[in-house]
C-alpha cells in the first residue's frame, strides 16, 4: 500500500474515530472544532483559488454570505430539505461569482480591491431586500441539520460530521484538480500567464473555472453555518472575519499545500480558544498575532511545510 | 499529510491540557459577554453591574456564595454558542449576560438545549422574546424605550418629526416603532435610515433641514452616530426646537467626553448625572460599584445588576425549595414581581418584562436632569433647545 494512502486512511479514522471518541461526550469543544473546520473550508476555497487561479480574495465573505442566505431563505420560506437547500446555497454562490468576472482581468491589488468592494456590495443588498431577507432584524430559528437513520446531525457532533465531510470533499476536489492537466495549466500561467495563453491555454476560462469553484465551497460552507448557528443578519453572514480568519488560517498552515489551511484553521482557532484565552481571557488575541508573525519569520511557507521539513530532517538522520 | 497529523498530535495535546482546569463552586453563575470586539464598552459596562449583583449577594448571604465565571464572546456568535456550551457543561446554576440580538438570539438557544435559564437586557429586539422558549428572560425591550421617547415627544407638542436610523435591528425596530405611535397620534413623522459606519452625516442633516423642516430630530443610533449627526447639526444648523437621541446618548460618558456638542440634547436615562440615589438598595449597588470600579454606575452597570440581582434572588427561592437541581429555577424567576433600580419588573408568559418603561435625560450644564416622566424628573426640561441654538 502506497504511503500516501495509509496516511489518508489514518486521517480519516483519526477524524471521523479518534476525534468524536475523545471529545463528542464535551458539546462546547465539539462546537469550537465546528467553528474551526468552518473556517478550514473557508480557507480552503481561499487557497484554491489563491493557488490555482493566482488570484488573492479579499471577498469571500460575499460567497459565505450569499450561501448562508439562500439556504436558509429556501428552507424557510420555501420549505426546501435542508442539504438540498445548502447544495443550492453554493449554487447561489457560484452564480452570485458571476458578477465579478469581469474583474478577472484585473491582477494583484486591482482585483483583491474589486472583490472586497463587491463583499460590500451583498452585504448592503441583504439589509436593503427586507422583503426577503427581513433586513437587519436578520432571521432567527433556522432550521438545523436533519435526523437521518435516527442520528441527529443537528447535534454538535451531527454537525461535526457533516462539516468535516464537507471540508475533506472540498481538500479532495482541489487535490484532484492540482494533479490533473487543468491543474498543470493553472499552475503553468503563475510563471507567465502570456506565455500560456500563446501556448492556447485559455486562461481568463480556467480562472473563472476557479472562481465559481471557490464560491461553491464556500457558499456551501456558509450554507452549513447558517444551519449550525441557525441565525443571520448580514452583518455576520458577510461579516469581513469569514474572508480574513480563512487567508490567517491558510498562511498559518501553509497555503501552497492542500492540508495548510485545513491544519492552519484548526490550529490557530483552537489554539487561540482553549490555550491563549485561558492565559490572557482579554487579548489573547496578542499572543495569536505574535504566533502568527513568528511562523511568518520561522517558515514563510507555513505550518505544514515547516513540519514537513521537521520530519524529513529526522528521517535524514535515521538513514 | 504525516506534518499535518504531528500538528493535530500538538494541537490535541494542548487541547487536553486546557480542558483540565474546570473546577467545582458553590454556586457557579455563568455569563458571556463581548469584552473585545466590537461591542467590548457595552459588553464590559454590563460585566461590571453583574460583579456588583455576585459581590452584594455574597455579602448578604453567608451561607451561599455564587462565583461568577464570565466568558468573552469576542462579539461572535459561534463563540457565544460555545461560551454557553462550555459554561453549560462546567454545570453553571444559570447564565446571566450577552449583548446584541444577533448573539443573544443563538446563544440562549443553546441554554434553551441545555436547559440553562438565561437572562439579559442586551437585546430589545421583539422576536427574541417569541420564540417560545421557557428558559429565556429579558427585562428590556423596545417598548420600553419607545414609551419614553413618545412620551416625551407628546409633551413637548411637536408637530413635525423627522427621525433617523441606524439600519441595524435594534435602532430600526425602535424607528419604526415611535414612527408609528407618532404618526397614530397625528404627528407628521418621516424617516431617513443609514447605513451602520457612516462617518459624514451632513448630507443626511441637508436632506431633512431642506426637504422635511422638521421641528424635533429623532436619532435611534449608537454613539458614534450621534456625536457625528450632532457635529453635521452643528455645522448645518437646522431651525429645530429639540434633537433626541435614545440609548448610550443621556450619559455621563458623553458629558465629559463631548460636554459642549450634546448641551440640551435627550437621551434615555435611568439616572440623572451626577447620581442621585434615593433608596437604600441604590446607595448600597452605587457604593459597591464605586468600590469595586473607582467610578459612578452607568446604565449598562445598572441593567447588569438588575437582572443579576433578580435571578440569583430566584436562585436561592429555588434552592431552599429543594427545586433548584429539578427545573425549578425557570418557574421561580418567573414569579418575580419587584421594584428595582430600573423600575418594576416582572415576566410575561415569553420572558419579556411587560413593565419596562425608560426615563428621559436632558444634558444641560454639567448634567444629566430627568426630564420625563414627570414622577421620576429631577428637573425641568430646557425646551426650545438644541446645542447650536444655546
Amino acid at each position: 500500500m502506497q504511503q500516501r494512502t495509509i496516511i489518508t486512511i489514518g486521517f480519516v479514522v483519526l477524524f471521523y474515530g479518534a476525534v468524536p471518541a475523545a471529545f463528542g461526550s464535551t458539546d462546547y469543544v465539539i462546537s469550537s472544532i465546528v467553528a474551526a473546520l468552518t473556517i478550514a473550508g473557508t480557507a480552503v476555497a481561499w487557497a484554491l483559488l489563491g493557488n490555482l487561479g493566482g488570484m488573492v480574495s479579499f471577498g469571500h465573505a460575499a460567497f459565505f454570505g450569499v450561501g448562508a442566505y439562500v439556504s436558509a431563505l429556501l428552507t424557510m420560506n420555501a420549505g426546501w430539505p435542508v442539504f438540498a437547500a445548502i447544495i443550492a446555497g453554493g449554487a447561489g454562490a457560484s452564480i452570485a461569482s458571476v458578477a465579478i468576472m469581469p474583474a478577472l482581468r484585473l491582477r494583484g491589488p486591482y482585483f483583491a480591491l474589486a472583490v472586497l468592494a463587491y463583499a460590500g456590495i451583498f452585504r448592503i443588498l441583504a439589509t436593503e431586500m427586507e422583503g426577503i431577507t427581513r433586513g437587519a432584524a436578520g432571521l432567527l430559528s433556522i432550521p438545523r441539520l436533519p435526523t437521518i437513520l435516527g442520528f441527529d446531525l443537528g447535534t454538535n457532533i451531527g454537525s461535526y460530521y457533516v462539516i468535516l465531510t464537507i471540508v475533506l470533499a472540498a481538500m479532495a476536489a482541489y487535490a484532484w484538480i492540482r494533479r490533473s492537466e487543468i491543474g498543470f495549466a493553472l499552475l503553468a500561467m503563475h510563471e507567465t500567464e502570456d506565455a500560456t495563453r500563446i501556448l492556447g491555454v485559455p486562461s481568463t476560462r480556467l480562472k473563472a473555472m476557479m472562481l465559481v469553484l471557490s464560491a461553491f465551497i464556500t457558499g456551501i460552507v456558509g450554507a452549513f453555518n447558517a444551519h449550525h448557528i441557525s441565525f443571520l443578519d448580514p452583518d455576520y453572514a458577510f461579516s469581513g472575519v469569514w474572508t480574513v480568519l480563512p487567508i490567517v488560517a491558510a498562511i498559518f498552515g501553509g497555503f501552497r499545500t492542500v492540508s495548510g489551511p485545513f491544519i492552519g484553521a484548526l490550529a490557530i482557532y483552537l489554539l487561540d480558544q482553549f490555550v491563549f484565552k485561558s492565559l490572557l481571557p482579554t487579548g489573547h488575541q496578542i499572543i495569536l498575532g505574535a504566533a502568527l508573525g513568528t511562523m511568518i519569520l520561522l517558515s514563510p511557507d507555513g505550518l505544514v511545510p515547516l513540519l514537513g521539513r521537521g520530519l524529513g530532517k529526522k528521517r535524514h538522520a535515521a538513514t | 499529510m504525516i506534518a499535518a497529523m504531528r500538528g493535530f498530535a500538538v494541537l490535541a495535546t494542548c487541547l487536553v491540557l486546557a480542558l483540565g482546569q474546570a473546577k467545582a463552586e458553590d454556586f457557579v453563575l455563568g455569563s458571556h459577554l463581548p469584552l473585545t470586539g466590537s461591542l467590548a464598552q457595552v459588553g464590559n459596562g454590563m460585566h461590571e453591574g453583574i460583579q456588583v449583583a455576585v459581590d452584594l449577594f455574597n455579602r448578604e448571604n453567608q451561607g451561599h456564595q455564587v462565583k461568577l465565571n464570565t466568558i468573552d464572546d469576542e462579539s461572535s456568535p459561534a463563540k457565544a454558542v460555545a461560551a454557553v456550551e462550555r459554561l453549560a457543561s462546567e454545570r453553571v446554576v444559570a447564565l446571566s449576560g450577552g449583548y446584541g440580538s444577533n448573539i443573544i438570539g443563538p446563544a440562549s438557544e443553546a441554554a434553551a438545549k441545555a436547559k440553562l435559564v438565561y437572562i439579559t437586557s442586551g437585546g430589545v429586539g421583539p422576536e427574541l422574546s417569541q420564540r417560545g422558549l421557557e428558559y429565556f428572560f429579558r427585562i428590556n425591550n423596545t417598548e420600553g424605550y419607545s414609551k419614553a421617547v413618545t412620551g416625551l415627544i407628546d409633551d413637548m407638542g411637536v408637530k413635525k418629526v423627522s427621525i433617523v436610523y441606524n439600519n441595524k435591528e435594534a435602532t430600526t425596530d425602535l424607528a419604526r416603532t415611535v414612527e408609528k405611535t407618532l404618526s397614530d397620534a397625528g404627528i407628521k413623522v418621516s424617516s431617513l435610515a443609514f447605513d451602520g459606519g457612516h462617518a459624514d452625516f451632513k448630507p443626511l442633516i441637508n436632506k431633512v433641514k431642506l426637504q422635511d423642516h422638521p421641528d424635533l430630530i429623532l436619532m435611534s443610533g449608537y454613539e458614534n452616530d450621534y456625536i457625528g449627526i450632532l457635529r453635521a447639526g452643528n455645522v448645518l444648523k437646522p431651525d429645530i426646537k429639540a434633537i433626541v437621541g435614545v440609548w448610550s446618548l443621556a450619559t455621563s460618558e458623553m458629558n465629559n467626553k463631548f460636554n459642549d456638542l450634546v448641551q440640551y440634547v435627550y437621551g434615555t436615562s435611568m439616572l440623572p448625572y451626577p447620581a442621585e440615589f434615593a433608596t437604600p438598595e441604590a446607595k448600597l449597588f452605587a457604593e459597591t460599584y464605586e468600590k469595586l470600579y473607582g467610578k459612578a454606575p452607568d446604565y449598562l452597570g445598572q441593567f447588569g445588576y438588575v437582572q443579576t440581582r433578580l435571578l440569583l434572588q430566584a436562585v436561592l427561592r429555588a434552592e431552599n425549595d429543594g427545586t433548584l437541581g429539578k427545573g425549578g429555577l425557570a418557574d421561580e424567576l418567573r414569579k418575580t414581581d419587584e421594584e428595582t433600580l430600573i423600575g418594576r419588573v416582572k415576566f410575561d408568559k415569553n420572558g419579556d418584562n411587560p413593565e419596562f418603561a425608560q426615563r428621559m435625560g436632558q444634558h444641560q450644564g454639567n448634567k444629566v436632569v430627568l426630564v420625563w416622566p414627570a414622577k421620576a424628573a429631577t428637573g425641568k426640561m430646557v425646551f426650545p433647545a438644541t446645542p447650536w441654538s444655546k
